[in-house]
């Protein structure tokens, strides 16, 4: 799956799922960094990135790896999209 | 402590009606059983679960947790000596359990009371991401232990009555459980009259997407129990329905 697929697949995640303002999706880039806490994030918090893991895996079916360090590839949406196009190649 | 002792004070009159004298009793009380329990946590809960097992004079309820055989999510509350119940069910389950805790505000005890081993690990709230670990344990079929008293002053509570009066619950062990598919077990461990303990295990807790609030709310309403049931082995220093000014 191309990267620009992916990320507008996670936009509309984080709109539908995290109810987050549709008017600010134009801002996001694969700069963007995810957590609450960090410089210039976007806020997410724990329970934020439970929905989005759930989501994630709904659609586009696959099982995110718990043997991974995973906390590392919710940290951006560029380090996100990367992870999730690894595990869609060829699709 | 007087603003803790004055919150105590506030918060036993309005659970048990007591004033005066036996209100200044329970208040006192109330101090006294914190002592033992800390005192436990720091000595007692040092030791091999198997030698833990000693302390303990009776249980309910343990056996609902034998037919449980994935993840599950223990949720207990700031009442008893819940880490010793922490430590003796995780001994009992043979599965890790991973223990979530705020940061401790006097870092200078977190060796004290946070000892990783025997099963337990300790996870600190410090990262929002820390829920993905979360997540993974309980999938392995793991054990989550979170208490579920004291609000987060976050987008992630959710207003319940509580003795007749909204007071903010944290959700997040909530949607952890619908999100993954997996039950709630309440427990407690109290504090019995010869400073011994009791471990209660309720029937536990299974949550759809979509009905956090009512699982939510069927805790407090356990909780409620418990504490009106014992008044004075419910630690909680903040006022339960106004914690975020004062």
């Amino acid at each position: 799956m191309e990267t620009e697929k992916v990320l507008e697949e996670i936009k509309d995640i984080m709109v539908e799922r995290l109810k987050f303002d549709p008017s600010r999706t134009s801002e996001l880039t694969l700069a963007t960094v995810l957590p609450k806490g960090m410089e210039g994030s976007l806020g997410l918090d724990s329970l934020d990135f439970i929905e989005m893991s759930i989501a994630i895996e709904e659609r586009f079916g696959f099982v995110i790896d718990e043997t991974e360090d995973v906390e590392t590839h919710f940290e951006s949406l560029g380090a996100l999209v990367a992870y999730i196009t690894l595990h869609t190649a060829g699709r | 402590m007087p603003a803790e002792r004055a919150v105590i004070r506030k918060t036993l009159a309005h659970f048990t009606g007591a004033t005066g004298s036996r209100l200044d009793g329970l208040t006192a009380r109330v101090f006294v059983d914190f002592a033992m329990c800390f005192s436990d946590l720091v000595s007692t809960n040092r030791e091999p679960s198997e030698r833990l097992a000693s302390y303990v004079v009776g249980t309910e309820g343990v056996e609902r947790l034998s037919g449980l055989t994935g993840g599950l999510i223990s949720l207990t509350a700031h009442v008893g000596n819940w880490e010793l119940a922490g430590r003796l069910l995780a001994g009992q389950s043979a599965r890790p359990t991973h223990v979530v805790v705020a940061p401790e505000e006097a870092r200078e005890l977190e060796r004290w009371v946070r000892r990783d081993g025997e099963g337990v690990r300790f996870v600190t709230r410090s990262r929002p991401t820390v829920s993905l670990e979360l997540v993974a344990a309980l999938r392995r079929g793991e054990v989550v232990a979170v208490q579920a008293d004291r609000a987060l002053g976050t987008r992630g509570d959710t207003m319940i009555s509580f003795f007749g009066r909204p007071a903010p619950f944290p959700l997040g062990p909530f949607l952890l459980a619908s999100a993954v598919g997996v039950p709630l077990v309440p427990a407690f461990c109290l504090l019995t009259a010869d400073y011994r303990y009791l471990v209660k295990v309720a029937e536990p807790l299974t949550v759809r997407r979509g009905d956090e609030e009512d699982a939510a709310r069927a805790w407090a309403a356990l909780l409620e129990d418990v504490v009106r049931e014992h008044p004075t082995q419910w630690f909680n220093f903040f006022d339960i329905w106004d914690p975020f000014n004062g």
